[in-house]
């Protein structure tokens, strides 16, 4: 019973992570059509962002996201005004592709600036409660609580003011938001921005409790992919039921079948991500755009 | 000029392709001679494993360019067939309960594996529509590269299998080049076949063959299979010339890069472009290897957007007008509209409302 | 054709829900072979979506659909086109990469045959019936052209010639009219009358374009919000007081 309570712990914190990590994946997609498969790559430079900051200046992993919010923003705005903006208007496909190449580009180029060796930040928060049996670590709670933060945040933005309302206008119908005179490239390049930065943040929550490398962007892509397919596009409270979802089942992967790795875990995130998308294929919240559906004849 | 001329004019060039092409099988054929020739340093052994490499490479972006170019489904995780044909070939040659297979029956064993994979993951993944199949793929193959390593009793998990050397370098040419040559005619009759022209209507218009009596699920399936199985041929045959596997190097990442860009490359849908790709991937991959070693996934990725973006009909396309390729653009215009918001505004290509019930 | 023969296409209590709306509410009708039957009513009013539960485009939620006394209800839509239904739709439907020529191959009849029998390249006969049905629609000097270089008449042509190429029983037709110059509907209308009389093809004909109903059409439905509203003749269909409330209002 202790081992199911410690897996529903981790899986529920884990979660809470996860909906928060894949909130910029699906608001780009809902938003501006464009699949982002770069996702787990602007996460990872996040990651190393903290890294430096915390090896080479000494910060608290935690205390950087104060430079690496801003930081990332700016790389999004960048990123989506020379390269994304070409393929808005294109089939979806088309951005597929692009960002693959993409985030090709950004591992190796983090490879060659540190090479493929692990990293790892330390934070001052350590140690752990223990509640009965199970041991609840500082700094998951401490990550639990800026997920949540991050999820309350951005709705608020998008549900509450003008601009987060010009954004979901924007995704619903492009011409009509022209019409009425809303800047659609200024509100693309601004949602791409938030949503890098939030990206970019998952990146230095992340940073302290797994490996950081290169080529940690991709299993965490596919969680996304996976998330969004079971929450529906755009979907703020959808993102974290999803992700709950996905880390208690990753996360009794984890205790109960022993001997394997956090590897398998993505096995699981790819067998529900099939399922879901063929059983349910408009998710479990719709959102501002539903799922397109598989032909069912 | 009469119409007459014209014809003469268009078989007298037929002809001549047909010539260019029989010399150049030709010298294919004969170059491994030329080893025994002394007081030449082109022809080497390393320069017929060079041309190995390439015919397998020929090999793979044609069987990918079957479901990616043909029906249209392009399939990012296609390099799981070639995984499995790698590791089924493998296992049955290290066989450390009973005897152990030569290669030749081996890499059947291995074919026959990734065909009944194809056929497993077929059926649930070819019902999804454009990126999901995409990505339901991908999440396949990456899957897969830990189903492996967690197999450690069968497959030998992350440690890997150490196959029987191989030692006839002409030997594999002939072999590779022999496939590489069936694959390119295999996919030449099929466009040539009514089956061709069925997996493009698919491609074109899936419900709309549907309702003209194409059996479109019988189709997929079909092609996806064959793709898969000649791709786990390819796998084996180049697990048993690498010698040592294990899920990193089967699995590798830039597998799935390559097969997507060789075909874009090369020109989508059409049977010239996966060799065309290919051979320009090996040799620009072969030149920038060695020039930039650090850059040059770096320069690949870039290659990829470039080629999305600027160059959609791929090098085949650039050079004729013909109708049997396809572009991404085209393609996707069919599942998703292209980003046309209003339901009753035409995307460019389209015309009309994006299919629905109207009530 | 008398009404004692049989009906081809007989539909009994068809409904088709899309979450609350009832698109399509408990419609009977039928067709009898031979007839040329019309399905007209606002917009709105479900003849696509008819259409489309017939052709199993989409999946029908109460009621029975009946093809030569066989039960379609829940077939696939390539086994019904192997019955011998056809049908062109309102967004026209052509493979615009291939040729006029290649469209009409690739619609041709494949009546379950194997796999196997596919692997080679077109049957004769399946050419020459395929350039005889170019030629009858007018359209013989487009035969190589890509299908995307058409006009929307010629467009709607090959669409009516495809559906003709499985050599088919009852076709369904989706505004075959709409977006066509005058000229061509002629041309369209007198195509149907020859199939219709010389070969015994029975058309059931979604139209907004009344006179072309009236002169096509042997017998009519109308629906209104999903619902069978009237049916007749066409000039008694016109001089429905109901028909004429609901096209015009009250």
């Amino acid at each position: 019973m202790d081992q199911f309570l410690q897996a529903l712990i981790n899986g529920i914190m884990l979660g809470a992570f996860y909906g928060a990590m894949m909130l910029g994946f699906s608001v780009i997609w809902g938003v501006m059509g464009v699949i982002n498969l770069a996702h787990g790559e602007f996460i990872m430079l996040g990651a190393y962002t903290t890294w430096v900051l915390n090896k080479d200046f000494g910060w608290e992993p935690f205390y950087a996201i104060i430079l690496v919010f801003p930081l990332m923003f700016i790389v999004g705005y960048i990123v989506q005004r020379v390269l994304i903006n070409r393929v808005v208007d294109q089939p979806i496909l088309v951005s597929l592709l692009v960002t693959f190449g993409l985030s090709i580009i950004i591992a190796n180029a983090v490879k060659l600036a540190y090479s493929a060796d692990p990293r790892i930040t330390e934070t001052e928060f350590s140690g752990a409660w223990n509640v009965g049996n199970v041991t609840i670590p500082v700094t998951k709670t401490i990550i639990l609580g800026l997920a949540l933060v991050i999820m309350a945040s951005l709705w608020t933005f998008l549900n509450r003011t003008r601009t987060g309302k010009s954004i979901r206008a924007a995704a619903q119908n492009k011409q009509a938001a022209r019409i009425v005179g809303i800047d659609i490239n200024a509100i693309y390049a601004l949602t791409f921005g938030i949503c890098i930065a939030i990206t970019g943040v998952a990146g230095t929550m992340i940073s302290p409790t797994q490996a950081v490398h290169p080529f940690m962007g991709a299993p965490l892509t596919l969680r996304a992919f996976a998330i969004t397919a079971l929450a529906g596009l755009g979907s703020i409270p959808g993102a974290l039921m999803g992700g709950m979802v996905l880390g208690i089942v990753e996360s009794m992967i984890g205790i109960y079948v022993d001997r394997i790795g956090t590897n398998l875990a993505v096995v699981a995130a790819f067998v529900l991500l099939v399922v879901v998308l063929i059983t349910r294929p408009q998710g479990l919240f719709g959102g501002l755009r539903p799922v397109e559906q598989a032909e069912q004849l | 000029m009469t119409a007459l001329a014209t014809l003469e004019q268009q078989a007298r060039t037929t002809r001549n392709k047909q010539i260019a092409l029989a010399l150049l099988l030709l010298a294919l054929l004969i170059m491994p001679l030329g080893t025994q020739v002394a007081d030449q340093t082109w022809v080497t052994d390393s320069r017929l494993f060079q041309f190995t490499q390439v015919f397998m490479l020929i090999a793979l972006a044609s069987n990918w360019n079957l479901t990616g170019g043909f029906i249209g489904y392009v399939d990012f995780g296609h390099a799981v067939f070639f995984g499995l044909g790698a590791y089924a070939t493998g296992v049955m040659m290290t066989n450390q309960h009973s005897i152990q297979w030569p290669f030749w029956s081996a890499v059947i064993v291995g074919a026959i594996v990734a065909a009944i994979f194809a056929v497993m993951i077929g059926f649930p993944t070819l019902r999804l529509k454009g990126p999901y199949f995409s990505i339901a793929m991908l999440g396949t193959f990456v899957a897969m590269r830990e189903i492996i390593r967690v197999s450690k009793p069968v497959t030998g998990g992350g440690v890997g299998l150490t196959l029987p050397p191989y030692l006839n370098r002409a030997l594999f040419y002939y072999l590779t080049l022999g496939l590489a040559v069936a694959i390119i005619m295999f996919v030449w009759w099929i466009r040539r076949s009514e089956f061709g022209s069925s997996l493009i209507a698919i491609r074109e218009d899936e419900v709309g063959a549907e309702m003209r009596g194409i059996n479109t699920t019988l189709h997929k399936i079909t092609i996806f299979v064959i793709a898969g199985f000649l791709t786990g041929i390819v796998g084996g045959m180049w697990a048993y010339q690498n010698t040592f596997i294990d899920p990193d190097v089967v699995f590798v990442d830039s597998r799935t890069i390559d097969l997507v860009m060789m075909t874009m490359l090369g020109g989508l849908g059409t049977v010239a472009g996966p060799v065309v790709g290919a051979a320009a991937i090996y040799w620009l991959r072969d030149v920038v290897w060695a020039a930039f070693f650090d850059w040059h996934l770096m320069i690949q990725g870039s290659l990829l957007i470039g080629i999305v973006l600027f160059v959609p009909t791929g090098l085949v396309g650039l050079f004729r007008r013909n109708g049997s390729g396809t572009t991404l653009q085209s393609l996707w215009g069919r599942y998703f509209g292209t980003r046309a918001e209003h339901p009753n505004e035409p995307g460019p290509g389209e015309d009309g409302p994006i299919e629905g019930a109207q009530p | 054709m008398t009404m004692d023969t049989a009906p081809l296409l007989e539909g009994r209590g068809v409904t088709k829900r899309f979450g609350g709306l009832v698109a399509v509410d408990s419609v009977d009708f039928a067709v009898y072979p031979g007839e040329v039957v019309g399905l007209i009513g606002p917009n709105g009013s479900g003849k696509t979506t008819l259409l489309d539960c017939l052709s199993r485009v989409q999946s029908i939620d109460e009621g029975r659909v009946f093809f030569k006394g066989t039960e379609i209800t829940k077939l696939k839509p390539h086994n019904v086109a192997h019955l011998g239904m056809s049908r062109t739709f309102q967004v026209i439907r052509v493979y615009r990469k291939l040729t006029v020529l290649e469209n009409m191959l690739v619609s041709r009849q494949w009546r379950g045959e194997s796999l196997l029998s596919q692997l080679s390249p077109s049957h004769p006969d399946t050419e020459a019936r395929a350039r005889k049905l170019v030629d009858f629609l007018t359209l013989e000097h487009l035969v190589d052209s890509p299908a995307g270089t058409l006009s929307g008449g010629q467009r709607r042509l090959l669409e009516l010639g495809m559906a003709m190429m499985p050599d088919p029983e009852l076709i369904l037709l989706d505004e075959a009219a709409s977006g066509v110059n005058p000229t061509l509907v002629e041309t369209i209308k007198d195509r149907i009358r020859t199939l219709n009389i010389d070969e015994g093809v029975s058309f059931l004909v979604v139209e907004h374009d009344m006179r072309f109903i009236s002169d096509m059409c042997n017998r009519v439905y109308v629906l209104n919000f999903g619902e069978k509203l009237a049916e007749g003749t066409p000039s008694e269909v016109i001089e429905n007081e109901a028909v004429i409330e609901a096209y015009f209002g009250a």
